[in-house]
This record gives C-alpha cells, sequence and structure tokens, in this order.
C-alpha cells in the first residue's frame, strides 16, 4: 500500500545491552520492590498512559505506570537537546485540542503551572516572491490575508469554515473522546443529520478533492493541503476526508505549551502522585504476563515483576502483540492484525538551532514573525504534491520545502541564556534513504538551513550558537514505540481509523485478552496528543472492574452520544 | 489564584530544595517548591543529548548510600533503585601501567593490581572502609556529613569532634593526636608508596570536596573516599533517577513542585522573609507567593543575599564577608564522548575485561608531581591552564557496563570525564575565558585519553559533549563558579564555619530566611545532608513538626543561647504587606 514497511517485519527486537550484575553482600539501602502488586499497571507515560493513570489513580485504583526512559512524557518531551543550556520540544511541540481534551476540566492542572499559549497569529505560508499567507485564529484576519490572493476564496474561506467549525466541534471533536462506531452505525445515525451528512460526504472525497472544491487560487490551495495533510494524510487517498476540516481548523487553533510540552506530562505526574499512583521509569516492561487467557501483570528488564489485576499497553499492537506477550497466548486474528499493522507513510526530519536573535523573516508582513509555525518552499498545490508525494514513495523530498518555529517567540523559559532562542525546521522524511542517516542528515540539515536563510536573511553563522538534527531513525531511538519513526504509532488509512484502529476485535480500548487494554495512539481515535485513547480505556476499565466513575464526559461530548451514539 | 500563600517556599528545585520540600511536607506543612528550570534535579542531572545516548552533566555516582533520607523518605516507594559495580574504581599512568582496584564487592581485583605493582601498599588507606565494616563506616559517615555544625560558641577539643569520637571508638589503634592537623597528602606520603596510588588517593579526595592539601581535612578527604565506596554503585538509570524518587515523595506528600518558576526576589519585610517574587517570564500566573512559616533558599549563599534579598537588607560588612566566600577547588571542565568501543589501556583487554571494567579510571596517574602541577594551575588567579597534557589528570567514568539504560546496544559512553579547571570568576582574561579554550582543551584531553587508550581514534569516537564551568553555572543557576560543591570546602569554609560561622546553622540575618543549598555544611555531592541537617534547626525553630519517622544526629547539638532567630515573631505580627 505505501512505502511504510507491515507490522512486525519493522519492529526491532527490544534489544539491551549486557548487563554485568553484581549483587551487594550488604543492605545498602531500600529499594522498589522486586515483586508488587498494583490494582492497574500501565506500560508507557506517553500522553495517554498518563492520561489514562491520572483518571484510574484518582479513582482509587492502585495505579503504577511505567516508562522505558528516564523522562516520562513520550512526545510531551522537553529536553536540553541543544547541549549546553538549551531546551526544545524534540516531538509535539503544540497541542491542537486544549481547548477539547477532557482532562483540562477534569484536573487542576493549572496548578502545576500548566498554561498553553494560543496565539493569534497562528500558520503562515511564505512565498518564493516574498508574499506571505497567514491563517490567524481569528477568521476575519485570515480572510484578510486571504483576499491579498483571491477574494473568492475569502468570502469561500468565510462560509465553509462557519460550518467546518461546527462539524468539529458537533461530532467530530467530541467523537475524538467516545469509543470508535462502527462503519454501519456511523453512516445510520450521520445520515440523520444535515451536518452528519456532510461529514459523510466529505470522508468519501480526499484532501485534495476537498481543498480544489473550495478554493481556487493556487496559494491558498498549496497551503491549505499541506496543513491538511502535514501529520499524516495522503493528499489523493479517500476515506478520511472528514479529517480535513478538523486540520484546517486546528491549524488556527495551537496552542503552545508554556514552559514546554512536557510541563503537561509533568502534571499529569504530579495528579498521578497525589491520588497516591506511583510512575516509574527506567522500567522497560519485557513481557506482559497472560495466563489462562488473561493478563496479569508484567516482568520488567531488571526481572522485576509487576502484578496487576488489569494492563494497559500504550504501544503498538506489533510490539504489545507481537513481542511482549507468549505468541501462544496471542489470539489469532489479532496476531494477524498486529503482522499486518503499517507504521505512518513518512517520518520526519528535523533541524534545531540555538540562536542569539530570532529567525527573522523579510516578507510582506512582518506579523509572520508571530506566527507559531511558518511554512516555506510551496508557491503551488502540485509542489505541495509533489512534496508528500516524494515522501510516501519514500524519497526525500529535497529542495521543496517544509515547516519551521521559533520555539522562544511564545516561551522565552526554554534557554539557559536569557534573551537566546531556539527554532527548529522540519520537513516530512522516509525511515530508509540510501546511505542512511548517519549519511544523509548532515547533508539534509545544510540544505535546509540554506533555504530556511532565503526566508530569514539574519541566519547567518555569527547568529548560530548551534544545531542539531533529529532523524527518523533518532526518533525511534529516543521514543521506541514510534517505530520507523511513526509518530502516530500506526498509519492514517481507512483501514487503520475507526473501530480499524488497531483493529475491530478491540472495541473501546478493550484487548481480544481479557485484563488488556490499550491506550495509545495506536489505537482509536489516533495520536498526535489528543487524549481520546487514553480517556476511554480508563472509561473502560473503571466500568469492567466496577468501580464509580469520579467523572462525567464533557457537556459537548454528552450532546453529541445522545445525538449519534445512544439507542 | 490572586492569594498564593504556603507554610513554607523553598528556592530552587535542585536535590536539596527538593528533600527538604519532601521531609517538609511529610511533616504536614504546605510546601512549594520553585524551580527555574523545566525540569527539577539540579546536578542530579542527566541528559539525552543524542537520542538513546544519556550523559551525567555532573554528579555522577550515589555517595549517600549512607543518607537516613532513604530511610526517612522511603524513597524505594518512589521508584529508587540501585545498580552495583564489580569495580568502581582504576588507575593507568602514560608509562604503561593499568590497576583495577575493583571496590567493596570485588576487593580481591584491587589486591591482585596493588600486588603486581607495589605489594607494600596492600594495607594503605584503602582497608580503612574494609576495618570499619558497614555499620561503623555508615556512624562515621554521619558523623561528617550528617551531622548539623556546632552552635556558637561550643568549645570542642578538636580530638571530639564528631568524626574523630567515631573514629577513636572503632580504630583506637589507628589514632594519634599528629592526625588531627594532617592534610591528606600528608598522610598519603606516610602510607602510600606507590606514586599512582597517591594520586588516586588525592583525586578521589578532591572530587570528594575537601582537597588533600587542605591542612586538618585528612578525615573529610578520606570520608569522601568512604563515602564513594560505601554504596559502590549508582541508581538505576543515573543520577536523575534520585532526584524523581525525590521529587516523587514531595508531590506525593502534597508538596507543589512548580517548574518554569526563576524567582527574582525574597521579598523582606520588618527583617523577616515573608515570600518571593518571581520573575515575570515564570509560569504561574501570580508572580507573589508568601511563605507564613520559612523562606528556604535552595541557591547558593552568594545569590541568596547579592542577588535575592539584596543589599537593601544587609549591612555592609556581611555583604563583603558573602562577596569574599572563595569559590575555588570544584570548577569542572566536563567532557562526555560517545564511543563505539570502551577505552582499552595500553591495548591490553586484559588490564580492565569488560565484566569488571572499572567504573571511573583515574588517568594519567604518573606523578603525584604532576597532580600538583594541575591543581596550583587551577587555583590560581590566571588565564585558563596551561595545557600540559600529561598534567591533565582526569576522572574517566562510565556506567554502560553495569547500566544498560545509558546507551544502546553497540555504544558505550564515556561521562563524566572530569578536568579540574580555574573558577570562571577567577579568570583574568573574564569569566567566558574558558569558553575560548573549550576547544583547546577538549582536543589535548582527548589526546591524552588516546595516548593512554590508543583505541580511542577518531573512528572509535561518535560524538563529544563539553560542559565547562562558565557553562554549568547557567545552565545550573546555583552552581556557582561552576563548582560541583559551591564553595570551597576548606576547613576555613567547612562545618562551623561554612559558609560563614553566623550562617552555618543554616539561619540568617533574615528572620525567616534559611539556607539549603551545597554552600551549606557538608557540602555536594547529593548527600540529602543539607536538608537533613536543617530539619533539626526547623525543629527547634518550631517549623517543623515532624513524626515518628524522624531521628536526629546524635551528635546534634542545641544552640547554646537563644538567637535572635529562635525568638521568632510570627508571622501575622509582621506580615502588613498582605
Amino acid at each position: 500500500m505505501s512505502a511504510s514497511k507491515a507490522g512486525l517485519e519493522g519492529v526491532q527486537p527490544l534489544r539491551r545491552k549486557e548487563e554485568f550484575k553484581v549483587e551487594p553482600l550488604e543492605h545498602i539501602l531500600d529499594e522498589f520492590p522486586i515483586k508488587s502488586k498494583y490494582d492497574v499497571v500501565i506500560i508507557g507515560a506517553g500522553p495517554n498512559g498518563l492520561m489514562a493513570a491520572a483518571y484510574l489513580a484518582k479513582s482509587g485504583l492502585k495505579t503504577i505506570v511505567l516508562e522505558r526512559r528516564q523522562e516520562i512524557g513520550g512526545g510531551l518531551a522537553t529536553e536540553e537537546t541543544l547541549f549546553p543550556g538549551y531546551y526544545t520540544n524534540p516531538h509535539a511541540f503544540y497541542h491542537m485540542m486544549t481547548d477539547y481534551m477532557p482532562i483540562m476540566s477534569d484536573f487542576n492542572l493549572q496548578d502545576h503551572g500548566l498554561y498553553f499559549v494560543k496565539p493569534n497569529t497562528q500558520t503562515s505560508a511564505i512565498f518564493s516572491d516574498n508574499s506571505t499567507l497567514t491563517l490567524y485564529n481569528q477568521h476575519e484576519d485570515t480572510k484578510d490575508s486571504i483576499a491579498k490572493f483571491s477574494a473568492n476564496d475569502a468570502r469561500r474561506f468565510g462560509k465553509v469554515m462557519r460550518s467546518w467549525r461546527k462539524i468539529v466541534s458537533e461530532i467530530i471533536a467530541p467523537g475524538t473522546y467516545v469509543p470508535a462506531m462502527s462503519p454501519i452505525d456511523m453512516i445510520e445515525r450521520f445520515e440523520q443529520t444535515e451536518m452528519g451528512r456532510e461529514v459523510l460526504r466529505l470522508s468519501e472525497m480526499s484532501p485534495l478533492e476537498i481543498v480544489e472544491e473550495n478554493f481556487e487560487d493556487d496559494r491558498v490551495r498549496a497551503l491549505m493541503l499541506y496543513v491538511s495533510c502535514m501529520w499524516g494524510l495522503d493528499p489523493n487517498e479517500s476515506g478520511l476526508g472528514f479529517m480535513v476540516p478538523l486540520m484546517i481548523d486546528r491549524a488556527m487553533n495551537k496552542a503552545q505549551c508554556y514552559g514546554g510540552s512536557h510541563k503537561l506530562a509533568g502534571s499529569l505526574s504530579r495528579e498521578i502522585l497525589k491520588a497516591g499512583g506511583t510512575v516509574l521509569d527506567n522500567a522497560q516492561v519485557q513481557r506482559i504476563i497472560v495466563d489462562n487467557g488473561q493478563a496479569k501483570g508484567v516482568e520488567l528488564y531488571d526481572g522485576r515483576v509487576i502484578e496487576a489485576n488489569v494492563v494497559l499497553s500504550s504501544l503498538p499492537p506489533p510490539i504489545t502483540f507481537g513481542s511482549l506477550i507468549d505468541q501462544t497466548m496471542v489470539p489469532q486474528e489479532m496476531a494477524e492484525a498486529a503482522n499486518l499493522w503499517e507504521w505512518d507513510k513518512w517520518s520526519f526530519f528535523t533541524m534545531s538551532m540555538a540562536t542569539e536573535k530570532a529567525p527573522y523573516y523579510q516578507c510582506d508582513d512582518p506579523s509572520v514573525n508571530d506566527a507559531l509555525m511558518v511554512i516555506m518552499g510551496f508557491d503551488t498545490c502540485q509542489a505541495v504534491r509533489e512534496h508528500f508525494a516524494a515522501a510516501i514513495a519514500g524519497e526525500i523530498p529535497r529542495n521543496i520545502g517544509g515547516h519551521a518555529s521559533v520555539e522562544t517567540r511564545y516561551d522565552p523559559t526554554l534557554p539557559r541564556i536569557p534573551g537566546h532562542h531556539v527554532s527548529f525546521f522540519q520537513i516530512h522524511a522516509p525511515y530508509d534513504v540510501p546511505g542512511g542517516w548517519d549519511e544523509q542528515g548532515p547533508i539534509l540539515a545544510n540544505e535546509l538551513s540554506a533555504l530556511w536563510k532565503r526566508s530569514c536573511p539574519n541566519l547567518v553563522d555569527e547568529n548560530i550558537v548551534m544545531r542539531s538534527i533529529e532523524t527518523p531513525v533518532d526518533i525511534e531511538t529516543r521514543l521506541t514505540s514510534m517505530v520507523r519513526g511513526s509518530i502516530k504509532h500506526g498509519d492514517y488509512h481507512p483501514l487503520q481509523m475507526g473501530v480499524f484502529r488497531p483493529h475491530d476485535s478491540c472495541v473501546a480500548g478493550r484487548s481480544p485478552i481479557e485484563g488488556l487494554y490499550l491506550c495509545g495512539a495506536s489505537s482509536y481515535p489516533g495520536g498526535l496528543v489528543i487524549g481520546g485513547p487514553g480517556y476511554i480505556a480508563a472509561g473502560s476499565v473503571v466500568e469492567d472492574l466496577d468501580v464509580a466513575k469520579w467523572w462525567s464526559p464533557p457537556q459537548y461530548v454528552q450532546r453529541y452520544s445522545a445525538q449519534y451514539m445512544s439507542s | 489564584m490572586s492569594d498564593e500563600r504556603f507554610d513554607v517556599v523553598v528556592i530552587g528545585g535542585g536535590h536539596n530544595g527538593s528533600t527538604i520540600a519532601a521531609y517538609l511536607a511529610k511533616s504536614g506543612l504546605s510546601t512549594c517548591v520553585l524551580e527555574s528550570r523545566p525540569e527539577c534535579g539540579g546536578g542530579q542531572e542527566n541528559t539525552e543529548v543524542r537520542p538513546g545516548f544519556r550523559i551525567d552533566p555532573h554528579a555522577t555516582y550515589l555517595y549517600g548510600g549512607a543518607a537516613p533520607g532513604f530511610d526517612q523518605l522511603e524513597l524505594w516507594k518512589y521508584g529508587m533503585r540501585m545498580v552495583y559495580y564489580a569495580s568502581m574504581a582504576g588507575v593507568a599512568t602514560l608509562d604503561g601501567q593499568a590497576a583495577n582496584l575493583g571496590g567493596r564487592w570485588r576487593p580481591d581485583l584491587g589486591d591482585a593490581a596493588i600486588k603486581r605493582y607495589s605489594p607494600n601498599d596492600l594495607e594503605g588507606p584503602g582497608r580503612i572502609f574494609d576495618q570499619l565494616g558497614e555499620g561503623p563506616s555508615r556512624e562515621l559517615l554521619r558523623a561528617l556529613f550528617w551531622t548539623p555544625p556546632f552552635p556558637e560558641g561550643a568549645e570542642i577539643d578538636p580530638r571530639d569532634m564528631p568524626w574523630w569520637k567515631v573514629f577513636r571508638q572503632y580504630l583506637p589503634n589507628l589514632f594519634f593526636d599528629e592526625l588531627v592537623d594532617m592534610s591528606y597528602v600528608d598522610f598519603l606520603d606516610n602510607f602510600v608508596q606507590w606514586d599512582p596510588l597517591k594520586v588516586v588517593g588525592a583525586f578521589g579526595a578532591w572530587y570528594c570536596g575537601a582537597h588533600p592539601d587542605w591542612e586538618g581535612m585528612l578525615l573529610q578527604s578520606l570520608g569522601g573516599t568512604l563515602l564513594y565506596s560505601y554504596a559502590s554503585g549508582a541508581p538505576r538509570g543515573g543520577m536523575h533517577t534520585y532526584a524523581h524518587a525525590i521529587i516523587r515523595c514531595a508531590i506525593a506528600n502534597g508538596a507543589r513542585v512548580m517548574t518554569n518558576a526563576p524567582v527574582g526576589e525574597i521579598i523582606v519585610n520588618n527583617g523577616r522573609a515573608v515570600g518571593v517574587r518571581l520573575s515575570d517570564e515564570a509560569a504561574f500566573p501570580e508572580k507573589t507567593i508568601w511563605a507564613d512559616k520559612a523562606v528556604i533558599s535552595g541557591v547558593d549563599v552568594k545569590q541568596t543575599f547579592l542577588k535575592l534579598v539584596g543589599k537593601g537588607h544587609l549591612d555592609p560588612s556581611f555583604t563583603q564577608r558573602v562577596d569574599d566566600i572563595s569559590l575555588k577547588g570544584g570548577s569542572l571542565f566536563v567532557m562526555s564522548v560517545i564511543c563505539r568501543e570502551l577505552p582499552r589501556y595500553h591495548n591490553k583487554e586484559e588490564y580492565f575485561p569488560q565484566d569488571v571494567y572499572p567504573s571511573c579510571v583515574i588517568a594519567p596517574a604518573d606523578s603525584f608531581e604532576y597532580f600538583r602541577t594541575q591543581t596550583r594551575d587551577a587555583y590560581s588567579y590566571k588565564k585558563p591552564p596551561e595545557l600540559t597534557p600529561e598534567h591533565l589528570t582526569m576522572m574517566i567514568c562510565t556506567h554502560d557496563p553495569y547500566d544498560s539504560t545509558r546507551c544502546p546496544d553497540g555504544y558505550h559512553v564515556l561521562s563524566p570525564i572530569y578536568l579540574e579547571v580555574p573558577p570562571p570568576q577567577y579568570d583574568v582574561t573574564g569569566a567566558q575565558g574558558i569558553n575560548r579554550h573549550k576547544e583547546e582543551i577538549t582536543k589535548a584531553a582527548l589526546g591524552v585519553l588516546r595516548q593512554l587508550a590508543p583505541n580511542m581514534t577518531e573512528g572509535n569516537i561518535v560524538d563529544v559533549f563539553v560542559n565547562t564551568p562558565y557553562d554549568s553555572e547557567f545552565r545550573n543557576a546555583g552552581m556557582v563558579g561552576g563548582n560541583w560543591y559551591g564553595i570551597r570546602q576548606s576547613e576555613d569554609q567547612w562545618f562551623s564555619n561554612r559558609p560563614l560561622p553566623e550562617l552555618s546553622r543554616y539561619r540568617t540575618p533574615i528572620e525567616g530566611l534559611y539556607l539549603c543549598n551545597q554552600t551549606s555544611h557538608p557540602g555536594g555531592l547529593c548527600l540529602m545532608a543539607v536538608p537533613y541537617n536543617l530539619m533539626h534547626i526547623l525543629i527547634d525553630d518550631g517549623i517543623a513538626n515532624p513524626g515518628s519517622w524522624w531521628y536526629p544526629s546524635p551528635h546534634y547539638m542545641k544552640d547554646l543561647k537563644p538567637t535572635a532567630s529562635i525568638s521568632r515573631k510570627t508571622a501575622l505580627e509582621t506580615d502588613v504587606v498582605k
């Protein structure tokens, strides 16, 4: 189907170095026990694992969340990748669902200093003649910008966004926090409302068709197609068209976590600890213990055993079912699904820079320098199509373009030298490249520097303190669940979305193995720190363990459930 | 959120700040920790500078094994786990020698090596730990480090200081009066013949804070080596895991731990610290945070008074004394090297076989004079060190043979590699002087490493990361001078003199303001000792009232006369601005 290799082929065996063990002769200090018992054990302290843990710990269940790395957070990482002295957000840099995620109202995360900055100037495109097009949070501002290129498109944008915004807030966003509906139910229910029918109509279209249907100017189309597809949609594939309104709406609703994305992870872990839960790092799970068809706990790489009534895995199916569980215990259809799992159709290559002065874009509109993200290199819709086609074909989309952000524009806390800046330039890239990334990485970084400097003439050597790169292989090395650099734990295509994510034998986070739940980005509704999988799985766990559910869905989700899901 | 108010506000979420917060939260006080960085832990950090590779920019071993804190705070509940090493130390010289000294769990390794090079040294100072054994070692260490300095006016015969008392009790045959006035070097000169072994001892002492040449610090120097031998390992995953356990303990006990929250000012009202003001960019809406019972500064003594309190609240003689506190001694040039093969000293694998590879190699250790030259270089007011490569004695550490979390299969991380350099503040070319020589020093050090281990070629080395003391100072705001123990740890700035006699009991001229940073006794090394010692004072001052889990130092001496800060006014009486 695509360049991404199927399931198990891509999984690196969970290989650790040999450790030379020494047993101390005398008692030195008390350590975390060799054997322990919990109600709930959660594998992976990424956003979904932490969210599930926060809900379950607060339910009174004795909960432990295990993280392979030393830092929790998974993609919610803020680390000193520009050493010494400059923190960056090497994965999730902005958050697209802060206004919808139930955790924001169910927990008092602001108590821990969690604040999101959602600026008005959101996403800009710079074209080769230095003209710019900007998507603002405020629609009328966006219309003003579009009108520079096409008065018709500006008007059309105003009309279509009114409709799409409703689709997002009344269907797509609430659908993120309830279990997936079967296609048959979905068609039956959605057919009953006008908005539902529009969602069904859009679903059958490709992103390119939707963009072409609504906009006529090539540069407007280029930007709209880029933001629709940049996180993993194929411009030409139909079946997931309902995501286009979401991605375009969210391109105007990006929020940056002040103090770094890790702050969200840190705030959730504080909630877990406050509720009596445990967070254990450097705790790679070697095995999920399944006995008589029932998940009973996990074994860590250092030999520690944690027994539990339920096990939640946030890892993708090829790891959960392919390498952590004794194969004789995995139901045939689940084993096959894991084996057929497709990784993301592309990964990312990111170059980060520490500079004395912020990159300054010289263009027709200085407000571009306030944008959370600037897209460069695409003058035509065709260029965007070629860019994604190259990435899907497994090639580096060279000399075309990508997106950049000045991370310090809205978060001055990242550099340890006050007044300095960190920024990044990112492009879509395949996992496999000829010669390997060790060879290609530095070459590509130089090309991106040159491209960036064309728009930001102040990116001269004297201004640059240091530079670092993160290749698709690096992504996988840092976060091993992102196999082949799959930031979403698996491709977005119609057969891996909805009830099929990860497989239709998994309903509402329940796996076919009793006591084993799935709560990661490879489960419905998917990745990108939207918080759905963890929230849905936590709901199923309290239901199955017959524990009082202390939270109730947000109003907008309840309205959706009443309209589309109640029988 | 208009009125943020806690019993205690702790400035700085390094391990000292986090630990006192954990102690106080566990004592039932509402506690808030304010950390300027995105991550707490201070010097207890591991940084994934390259995906999959974790380095130790500062602290690297668990010296605090004898700390009461592990037990009192029950850090095991919050994930504390250890990795123990077969061999803690090795030594190598440029002229072809290399000895695996083993450690607490494998003394046979050291015996065999020393027998080969210097049989007479078998009964040297390394034996002291063996002679003492587990319990008495802990007692001696606790006397040295986990005992609050004596109050003003206490007149104690030096032989009766807690550490000598314990030493005399357990090793009566080894004690003679002259020891009290000795430096560690005097002691080594008397007891050790083989120069490389003397360098190891001296370097170990320096690395534990008390420089071997400083008079009257023999037991403190030796104590460092004992601390190192006591746990003989590191927290699983690295020192930051230890920080996580402390912070999680604080949070689980109800403390609020705020990151990205740099403090700009300690609010002093009527001579009393009543709260703090955060910098405008802090990730917190309310920038003024009130402390009803105490403000505890986890920041170094210089910044605490000169920057956060400000001269407006201090008498000029005191300000001058703070300004004059010596920073010399612990400024580190830290390198981290990612490589495919571990250094193979003199190309002989049998010196250090991988299953007993020494976690820390001190080299080149040819001559004690070299070590002294380097020390003189680092301690004078001058330009960056003259790079006579054979004088660059290094401490080359690696953890991954014993702890697989540090890097992927097929690679190794040498981190940290410590080099002693002058404090940036005393560089006559300016504080940034050392950074202008960063590449030159790195190159020289790697050249020496290659002389020792010919396999450390360019092809073997994948990446090198460096933090100079200047870098360390801006990375870790409290690490003044890039000095890992803050301020000089000589007799003039130790125990009842640390950082100044009137500040040694952790109280300050500002009522309600206490010190909890490594610039107070007993200094650095992630011992949880400063907060443990401070707890005694907070209990006496009526601030903390811990439960039955608390036990004090058996050597603790209460105040001899009531001091100004003991007769505290209540917060409500003084707090007129609120």
